[in-house]
């Protein structure tokens, strides 16, 4: 009695994380892969291991840098796993295609475009800072980086984006 | 602070407060700052992609008995080597490699559950009960006595399928796990090397015992003393 008390509420707890995040997970995974299917699959293989190591988490209000360490870890397993190759954006396969064809809007698909552009290096403290609201320190945790290293990061990612909407 | 050390802190982080005295005195700076705000609204909606509905996995059923309170966990002040064992999650994904060719599939197994049970690393020096003990390792499974260290934690865990043992016990210098693969055969030991973990499996009979521990863990040691405990029931 006692042990599926704790289950029904594990699961709750579980579900009422999951309910708030999973946005986050799912568009975090995206920008990370750049491919709406591959982000599906590592967010369903984070589900699955935020499940499993629910203790870990010891305090809900961590929950949301907890969720994205999993999905960033998942999205680096998933390609070892596959060993793929980097993506090249002169050939895009249709899910790659897909994340930057969202809705017919011109000057929204050149930010896309340029955002999806950007190298892993920039592309990543640019979503966790102006997507997750992260702070420099959080994303310097997240990345293991030093924040001065997180600033220039950040300073040349919207220093790209800047050059090339000025191009576009 | 001057113009470029003030853009610079900007566009890196628009919500930078600081500079307030330059910024009161440069016309072109407030400009800047304007102008990062709206590029920094582009980028926001330009990231935010349209998310499918949440499609749940099949969720495991997880052994609650065995689960910690928080309240119930013991707090260390950290000792030396507990910030290394608190690494080992990271570790286990990005700094070890395989020493080995063969077998590499299990290695990865091996390494992916590691890091999806960071609450075995808990620190502690509570023993885990003989009932949870043999409900984790069954008669039918193996027989082991627990000579081999303090077992703190005890899980039935799933590799490559099927179902192992997934014991921690605490060595000298943070928790090892040892897990235990009775049907998984390997050729010869696959020694596993991080930065800050290091690992074998070892061949035993028809099956396999992976031990992972910090770097500065000597690992014969316990080898030695979890081969002595262990013996397959098939």
């Amino acid at each position: 009695m006692h042990s599926s008390k704790t289950a029904a509420s594990r699961r709750q707890r579980f579900d009422e994380i999951v309910g708030v995040f999973h946005r986050d997970m799912y568009r975090y995974a995206a920008w990370l892969s750049r491919d709406k299917t591959i982000a599906e699959d590592v967010v369903q293989e984070a589900l699955l291991r935020a499940w499993k190591s629910l203790e870990s988490l010891r305090d809900d209000a961590a929950a949301k840098p907890w969720l994205l360490t999993i999905v960033r870890r998942e999205n680096a397993r998933y390609f070892e796993r596959k060993r793929l190759e980097t993506v090249d954006i002169d050939n895009l396969t249709a899910s790659q295609a897909a994340l930057l064809a969202e809705e017919p809007d011109d000057e929204l698909d050149d930010m896309r475009q340029a955002i999806y552009e950007l190298d892993d290096d920039y592309r990543e403290p640019l979503v966790l800072q102006v997507l997750m609201g992260f702070s420099t320190n959080e994303i310097g945790e997240q990345m293991g980086l030093k924040q001065g290293a997180v600033l220039t990061r950040l300073h040349r990612a919207r220093a790209k984006l800047k050059e090339q909407m000025v191009t576009a | 602070m001057n113009c470029e050390q003030y853009r610079e802190a900007i566009s890196g982080d628009p919500s930078f407060d600081g500079g307030a005295g330059h910024l009161g005195e440069c016309s072109s700076c407030q400009a800047y700052r304007l102008e990062m705000k709206a590029l920094d609204e582009r980028i926001l909606r330009a990231l935010s992609l349209n998310v499918p509905e949440l499609n749940m996995p099949e969720l495991p059923e997880i052994e609650t008995s065995n689960v910690v309170s928080l309240s119930s966990r013991r707090r260390f002040s950290p000792p030396a080597w507990f910030a290394m064992a608190a690494t080992v999650v990271v570790a286990a994904l990005i700094g070890i490699r395989f020493v080995g060719v063969d077998n590499r599939t299990l290695a990865e197994e091996v390494l992916a559950h590691l890091d999806g049970e960071p609450h075995a690393l808990v620190v502690t020096d509570v023993e885990i009960s003989d009932e949870r003990f043999r409900s984790v390792v069954p008669a039918r499974l193996a027989s082991m006595d627990r000579s081999a260290g303090l077992i703190t934690y005890a899980q039935s865990c799933e590799i490559n399928g099927r179902d192992v043992p997934h014991l921690v016990i605490q060595g000298e210098r943070g928790p090892v796990t040892i897990l235990l693969m009775p049907e998984e055969k390997i050729p010869s030991a696959l020694p596993l090397d991080g930065d800050t973990v290091h690992g074998v499996i070892l061949p035993v009979g028809s099956g396999s015992i992976a031990i992972i521990g910090v770097r500065e863990e000597r690992l014969d040691l316990i080898e030695e003393r979890v081969l002595k405990s262990v013996t397959w029931s098939t």
